[in-house]
């Protein structure tokens, strides 16, 4: 029994925390909304299942039996993530060319987009 | 398909899905004020970086949850927040620590709002604190307009440079100054009262209007920002107003002025960004409110017997804005009006204006007579409006010669394109007739 081919997804994780803090009130505002109106039509379309923030709080565990347990995961904070979105996109040049939409873009953010692997062919053979 | 909002966190009910506008730019000017109450004049820096934190959370999170139901409660509770975790953190509030806490602990974020009556009391009187603070008579004037944009209007070091027309590393420099100075001179957080509130209060007028000035004045700059200056201006006028130290007859003449100027701003260049001169302007494109807004200061301005420059100056914007087309102009009552602020203020600006409105009275000659007099009045000598104005009378003479002499004068003189482009335009038309004359 073979799954029915579904739509690929992608993962948008969005990088940097330290935006330009030089950014005005205004221009705070403005970026905002325009991430917003992008989220709010790609949820629209269709094409956004989930997506959350991230805080900068945490640790990362390392280490046989996690015998290191370090403050923060983030070597730099603008490679930290500070959310992502799940992405329905047909293809990798879809959700790039989606991703390049982001507003946060001119601001130091950037965009990673990962193929989720959705296991096609699982139940053939593989221990489920 | 399910929303990822809903998948995920249920959303807050109500959500809305605009900001108001300016609505970050003004709850910072709030949160700043407030927040300098509990820190400490010395530390405003300290104070704006929090409310910068706060906004950049909400940055953060609101795309992924939708705008919260009460955008400004939440910005204030985040800052609250963020307050806190500072004040138990950083050693310099260790010997205040606990009575800081106690104040920032009182702050609920829905008494916080704008339409409760518990903490706007304390709102309007940390901003008017943070006023008197930034205008201090101690601090450069300059100084005094660029603090006063980025803490109370949340204007950024770039943003206060394009209106200014300077580089932000300038104005930066500006800012420290002016924070260093406050420390310094150990500069108070607070309402001043017996005879010194009346001059500090000029103090802060002083200021509002040359920031108001800034934005109307048709020098380059980037418009929108100019516009949001003259807006700012009007805005923290009216805020000194509402407060009761403050609502004199005098500040309601200078928001009168300023939104009766304010109202025709948005026709004095064409698309294009030419200049418009007052008699083609399209009048029906005024903003009707503001006017009316300005009447309504007007009359409040005229309780009690002061008259200040500022209620000649809005009397002279009144005569204009209610002027049915350019013809039906009360100029006699503009000219007395003059006639009076020439005795207030003998800038030679004000007297050159005054010429203009001796002209549309007695005719052009007479117009050329009074500028005659004051042209060698201070700077007046190389002011490039001096020999437009020359050049505008002697056309109406129809000495197109002559007329394009001082056009030509007036052209060298300025930098502004838009002013160039305009005085190019008059050259060229007197050009032309003494050219069909032979």
């Amino acid at each position: 029994m073979t799954t029915p081919i579904t739509t690929p997804e992608y993962m948008l994780l969005f990088r940097g925390m330290d935006w330009d803090r030089g950014l005005s009130p205004e221009e705070i505002q403005n970026v905002m909304s325009r991430w917003i109106a992008w989220f709010d039509r790609l949820t629209e379309q269709g094409k956004a299942r989930a997506g959350q923030p991230l805080t900068d709080k945490g640790k990362v565990i390392s280490g046989k039996k996690g015998q290191t347990v370090s403050d923060g995961p983030f070597a730099e904070s603008k490679e930290t993530v500070a959310g992502y979105i799940l992405l329905q996109a047909d293809n990798l040049d879809e959700a790039v060319a989606i991703a390049k939409e982001c507003p946060g873009l001119d601001y130091g953010i950037s965009v990673e987009v990962r193929l989720v692997d959705q296991q096609i062919g699982r139940g053939i053979g593989v221990g489920v | 398909m399910k929303k990822p909002r809903d998948k995920e966190i249920s959303p807050p009910s109500g959500e809305i899905s605009q900001l108001a506008e300016h609505l970050f730019r003004q709850e910072a000017g709030k949160l700043v004020s407030v927040l300098t109450g509990i820190f400490g004049i010395d530390r405003l820096q300290l104070a704006e970086d929090v409310v910068q934190e706060a906004l950049i959370r909400a940055l953060q999170t609101w795309p992924y949850y939708g705008i919260p139901k009460n955008p400004a409660a939440w910005i204030t509770q985040t800052a609250k927040n963020l307050a806190l975790d500072l004040i138990r953190r950083e050693k310099l509030f260790r010997d205040k620590q606990p009575e800081i806490v106690a104040s920032t602990e009182q702050w609920s974020a829905d008494s916080f709002a704008d339409d409760s009556p518990s903490f706007d009391t304390e709102i309007k009187d940390s901003r008017l604190r943070l006023m008197f603070a930034c205008c201090h008579p101690l601090i450069a004037q300059e100084e005094q307009t660029a603090l006063a944009l980025k803490t109370l209007c949340g204007f950024s070091a770039a943003e206060i440079a394009k209106a200014f027309l300077t580089t932000e590393a300038a104005i930066a420099k500006r800012l420290t100054r002016a924070r260093q100075k406050i420390r310094d001179l150990r500069i108070p957080f607070e309402i001043p009262s017996g005879s010194e509130l009346s001059i500090r209060l000029n103090g802060v007028l002083q200021t509002l209007y040359l920031l108001f000035n800034e934005g109307y004045k048709a020098s380059s700059g980037e418009s929108l920002v100019k516009k949001d200056l003259c807006y700012e201006a009007i805005r923290l006028a009216v805020l000194l107003a509402e407060h009761s130290v403050a609502n004199l007859p005098r500040i309601h003449a200078l928001i009168a002025l300023m939104l009766l100027n304010g109202a025709r701003l948005p026709t004095r260049t064409d698309t294009e960004g030419n200049i418009l001169r007052l008699k083609e302007q399209d009048r029906s494109q005024w903003d009707r409110t503001m006017i009316a807004r300005g009447m309504f200061h007007l009359l409040q301005s005229a309780e009690g017997d002061e008259a200040s420059d500022y209620h000649l100056q809005a009397g002279i914007a009144a005569c204009h804005c209610t002027a049915k087309d350019y013809e039906s102009t009360d100029w006699p009552k503009i000219l007395s009006l003059y006639d009076r602020l020439v005795e207030f203020d003998d800038s030679p600006v004000i007297a050159l204006n005054r010429a203009v409105a001796v002209a549309n009275v007695h005719g052009p000659m007479a117009g050329i007579e009074a500028v005659e007099a004051i042209r060698h009045h201070g700077k007046l000598s190389s002011y490039y409006l001096l020999y437009a104005v020359l050049g505008e009378l002697e056309a109406q003479l129809n000495h197109p010669q002559t007329a394009a002499d001082h056009f030509r004068s007036s052209l060298r003189l300025t930098e502004i394109r838009s002013e160039q482009m305009f005085l190019s335009k008059r050259l060229k038309a007197c050009e032309e007739r003494t050219a069909n004359r032979r």
